[in-house]
């Protein structure tokens, strides 16, 4: 005998002026290898289909079906039933956006944090597209595809704390992506231009250390080690800055 | 003639604020564990019998080190206090943010970080007080301190501030290990356990430590 799953979901269409925010509960029997994505999908299917929620790939690649789950961040294609209890609450992701019920405009967050953190290669040559790539050592290109996993789910963002009370915080998102770009040679960046993007307190030094973000994300990207990492080299560079001696013409920064 | 408006004021220069700002609470707080620790280990010898706790205090105040180190530690206490309080929410809005949060969340270390924020407050002010009462009424002595704790009052009042002080240390400690990298992922599990055991073991010393003070003949 299957389990019969009660979901309470999160309603709320904010396009809708007569929308108010509530939760509705269905009920729906379990079969095997259940996942909440196939689960929101039958709910939508047969119960109701004015149900919203976000999916693309179903298989923990694309990033969009990031919601809370019994009030952890997670995405409903990697969730197994199984693994849940006989009741099952799902809202939305906080931090970001609210477009309908279970769906949230990550997109928007992420563009603006990238573009703060200036996510991208930052090299003064100019690019000749009929030159054959640069060589790099297989190390180093594996122990940067280890942080370019990250899906940009949005899951680490809507557990952390810190971004929680701060609109401004970064993420463990964006201070993983920026260690990307100090491992990789091609970067031409120096560590006094990344502290000028993450060694704030909109950056590393916001970070309070619950290591939530560690807790739930999906990927299971070595976020604690990589935020150490980080602080540690953000704050070596600011303690160099004090023994630093004036340059002529250059105001030390404090 | 040169302008009275400051044009500096517009655009912000970078600054390494954050990051000195960084180290000196993490700095204060590990001088702080450490202070707690061994504070908590010289009372503790009052175990040993009352004349090994007398001659550890007079060894502090003949060298003075009470009378000067007392005062530097109540500075420490509120610098630390200053730097830390700084990612605790000011608005109700974002304490009630940071409260639903943590309940939706069902994650120890977010909550641990409550229980921080919440110590940091209670020991602030008993922590003033407590270093306030001993260090107006030198010499520290076993029997002056048995007398206070068997009023009534100061029972209770160590018996709050103990597990307080034991906590806040204890969940910093871990803290800045984790936050600062030096626990990796595969050691935090441990090192959590090994945390909690610690703590653990410096409550029941202090315990101990205060059933002896108010059953200590005067």
């Amino acid at each position: 005998m299957s389990r019969q799953l009660t979901f309470n979901i999160f309603r709320f269409n904010p396009e809708d002026p007569n929308s108010e925010p509530h939760t509705d509960t269905f009920v729906l029997e379990e079969t095997p290898s259940l996942t909440l994505f196939i689960a929101l999908n039958k709910i939508r299917e047969e119960q109701d289909p004015s149900l919203m929620f976000d999916f693309a790939c179903r298989m923990a690649i694309c990033g969009s079906c990031g919601m809370v789950v019994n009030g952890r961040p997670g995405l409903a294609c990697k969730t197994l039933t199984t693994e849940l209890p006989d009741e099952i609450t799902l809202m939305p992701l906080p931090v970001f956006r609210l477009v309908g019920d279970l769906s949230v405009d990550t997109g928007t967050w992420f563009r603006q944090t990238n573009t703060k953190i200036e996510s991208w290669i930052h090299d003064d040559q100019e690019f000749d597209p009929t030159a054959v790539e640069e060589r790099m050592e297989n190390d180093l290109a594996n122990s940067i595809f280890e942080l370019e996993r990250c899906i940009e789910c949005g899951c680490c963002v809507a557990s952390c704390g810190t971004a929680n009370m701060r609109e401004d915080f970064v993420g463990a998102f964006a201070l993983n992506r920026i260690s990307r770009f100090i491992m990789d040679p091609r970067d031409k960046r120096k560590d006094p231009e990344y502290f000028e993007v993450v060694g704030t307190d909109q950056g590393i030094f916001g970070c309070m250390g619950l290591l939530a973000c560690e807790d739930v994300c999906p990927r299971e990207l070595p976020l604690q080690d990589q935020l150490g990492i980080l602080r540690r080299k953000m704050a070596f560079v600011g303690l160099k800055n004090i023994f630093k001696p004036k340059e002529k013409g250059r105001q030390r920064r404090f | 003639m040169s302008s009275s408006v400051d044009t500096a004021i517009f655009v912000k220069p970078p600054t390494m604020v954050s990051a000195y700002l960084d180290w000196l609470q993490m700095l204060t707080g590990a001088g702080l564990i450490l202070f707690m620790w061994s504070h908590m280990v010289l009372v503790a010898s009052v175990n040993l019998g009352a004349n090994v706790m007398n001659t550890i205090a007079h060894f502090f105040e003949a060298t003075y080190m009470a009378q000067v180190g007392g005062p530097i530690i109540a500075a420490t206490m509120l610098v630390h206090f200053v730097l830390a309080a700084r990612k605790i929410p000011y608005t109700s809005e974002a304490q009630g943010v940071i409260w639903r949060h943590a309940r939706m969340l069902h994650h120890t270390d977010t909550w641990l970080w409550l229980i921080q924020a919440l110590t940091a407050m209670v020991i602030l002010i008993m922590g003033s007080v407590h270093i306030w009462t001993v260090l107006t009424n030198l010499p520290i002595t076993a029997a002056k301190s048995a007398a206070r704790v068997q009023g009534g009052f100061w029972g209770v009042f160590y018996l709050i501030l103990l597990p307080m002080v034991e906590l806040h240390v204890g969940i910093g400690f871990y803290r800045i290990a984790v936050k600062w990298g030096f626990i990796k992922r595969s050691g935090r599990k441990k090192f959590h356990r090994f945390e909690n055991i610690w703590t653990g073991v410096f409550i029941l010393i202090g315990l101990i430590t205060i059933i002896r003070l108010w059953t200590l003949p005067i």
